[in-house]
């Protein structure tokens, strides 16, 4: 009687089993999708909701309407930005990917094995301090009593400290070049290290010149690689607010400084319409490249 | 043809040679603005400049007796330690069942989750401030900037343990319940020992971010300071030496840690190994 309620038992139990097994292997996604459902897609929506009310007499009303967006558009200092901005991602990331191609080959190529995850390590550790440090950190290089600046007084180059270097566009690209070099060498790097280097001295043994193996063998086969890393450097500048307010000036203004403005003046809902064009930017880029981004784990320190 | 292996040889070590000399100028010019920031804050020269008048720890001192630094180092560990333990938890329940689930949509899911570090966090801040002051009617403070910090460092944590989980042997937990274990069992005695590492790592690491976080902490800290924001409203009076001594403690801070996340991971298994081969011998 006892041994057969056991083995009645028996499938139950594991039934039983099973469906805890089930309600344990989902239930820990509920801790984070309270936090992003609550905390990051609610705000989201909320700041789509904003873009398309009005604001009037300082409170929103929910009454639909483009004229955030019209708005936006209709002053000819904020599309200027808007393009500025696009300008200073294109020439940063161009610059910082050009700065990281020869520095990823010569790691991946001249570098004996051992010493090669210190040296990788050596140029993430700057990505990993604070950001607003690094930011901060060109002020003593750049400003009127800076490094720079001593340094040409004491060449005898100049008599007076000279302020161009810093308080415009130039200063905020050479910030973004510094600010996002590791992440473009970072991800060159982990491609490059996967290319056969006979491949190069194949060609190179048919008649090719050293640069043309490069363009025309090992280019083509990490593309994908060059194009996950313009997207990791091209993107955070977009949204870039720090090194434009710190280093920038009037010149360097980008659409970050402008959404920070619309917001912290209580104008919610212009704000809110600008940020909704540069989120949907992104997150357009982001699916247009998908199947490049989806095989790359750029975090993977 | 033995000289044009020459030739080739020569070029390749020109090439050589000019290219580690300009992997040298990029260590110069990663390192330069740090090691600069730190020689200063030891200058006498009040500046924060050359010249080198002197080496003094005045600055440090003011720093220490300054009691808006105080303020802002407390407030900042008060929050780097919530966020912490926030994210840990919620980041290491997240990522079992996102590696082992067989869920349809499980891809799906991955990328939400990373979506918060892939949006500049100039968005989360602001997206954060209009729920908590228009639609929650909060007021701001070091709390709703934790749940901000909490937003950006989770899928950090999610990143590292679910790349343990990955790698983890499924086997070893056949064999536990084989041998009479739970489910409460395995858990405990099998599986969080061995991604113990990663769950430390990802906590010192959200430890991190949160310690240097800006933007979001920026929106939604309301009247307080945490050290980032101590610094960055006092470049606006310009460079002093106290703030980069100020500046220069952070990055010691931050470079500890972050050491500790990556050497724990080694550490732990040399001691495990250690006392393994212990109970063998």
């Amino acid at each position: 009687m006892s041994a057969s309620a056991e083995t009645a038992e028996q499938p139950q139990a594991v039934r039983a089993h099973r469906r805890g097994a089930g309600i344990a292997s989902y239930g820990g996604f509920i801790p984070a999708i309270v936090l992003f459902g609550l905390f990051f897609l609610v705000p989201l929506a909320i700041i789509v909701c904003y873009s398309f009310w009005e604001t009037i007499d300082y409170s929103v009303v929910h009454h639909w309407t483009l004229d955030n967006y019209r708005y936006f558009f209709s002053v000819s200092a904020y599309v200027t930005t808007m393009w500025s901005t696009l300008w200073v991602a294109i020439v940063a990331t161009a610059i910082a990917i050009g700065l990281a191609f020869p520095f990823a080959y010569w790691l991946s190529r001249y570098v004996p094995q051992w010493l090669r995850l210190p040296l990788l390590v050596l140029v993430i550790v700057p990505f990993w301090t604070s950001y607003l440090l690094r930011v901060y950190s060109w002020l003593t290089i750049l400003g009127e009593k800076g490094v720079l600046n001593r340094f040409l007084q004491w060449a005898g180059i100049t008599h007076h400290p000279l302020g161009v270097f810093l308080y415009d566009r130039p200063a905020v690209i050479l910030v973004l070049i510094y600010l996002y070099f590791p992440f473009g060498a970072l991800t060159l790097y982990s491609s490059i290290e996967r290319f056969d280097w006979n491949q190069l001295r194949a060609a190179m043994d048919l008649g090719a010149s050293p640069l043309k193996a490069i363009f025309r063998i090992l280019v083509p086969q990490i593309m994908p690689g060059i194009v996950t890393a313009v997207i990791f450097v091209f993107i955070p500048i977009l949204g870039e607010y720090l090194t434009p307010q710190i280093v920038g000036g009037t010149g360097g203004v980008m659409i970050g400084n402008l959404i920070v403005n619309f917001f912290q003046a209580a104008e919610y809902t212009r704000g809110a319409a600008v940020s909704l064009l540069i989120a949907l930017f992104i997150v357009g880029l982001l699916a247009l490249f998908r199947k490049s981004l989806s095989t790359a784990d750029a975090y993977g320190a | 043809m033995a000289r044009e292996v020459e030739v080739l040889s020569r070029r390749a070590r020109v090439a050589r040679v000019l290219l580690s000399t300009y992997a040298m100028l990029i260590y110069v010019f990663l390192f330069a603005p740090i090691v600069l920031l730190v020689l200063f804050s030891f200058n006498a020269n009040r500046y924060g400049t050359f010249p080198i008048t002197g080496w003094t720890l005045t600055w440090y001192r003011q720093a220490f007796t300054d009691y808006q630094v105080h303020d802002a180092v407390s407030t900042t560990l008060k929050v780097a330690l919530q966020v912490t333990l926030i994210s840990t938890v919620v980041g290491t329940a997240a990522a079992f069942p996102l590696v082992r689930s067989t869920l349809r949509f499980r891809s799906g899911i991955r990328i939400f989750f990373i979506l918060p570090i892939m949006i500049p966090g100039l968005l989360i801040g602001v997206s954060l401030l209009v729920l908590f002051t228009s639609t929650f009617h909060w007021k701001l403070s070091p709390e709703t900037a934790v749940i901000g910090q909490a937003v950006y460092t989770t899928p950090f944590v999610i990143l590292l343990v679910a790349a343990r989980l990955q790698a983890f042997d499924r086997s070893l937990e056949r064999a536990a319940a084989d041998l009479g274990a739970n489910n409460f069992q395995t858990l405990r005695r099998v599986v969080m020992p061995l991604i113990f590492p990663a769950v430390i790592a990802g906590a010192l690491f959200a430890f991190t971010l949160s310690l240097d976080e800006f933007i979001i902490t920026y929106f939604l800290i309301g009247g307080h300071n945490t050290l980032p924001i101590f610094i960055y409203t006092q470049v606006k009076f310009g460079i002093t030496p106290e703030v980069n001594a100020v500046a220069s403690m952070l990055l010691a801070a931050s470079l500890l840690i972050l050491g500790l996340a990556f050497a724990l991971p080694v550490v732990v298994r040399a001691v495990r190994r250690a006392v393994l081969r212990a109970r063998t011998a």
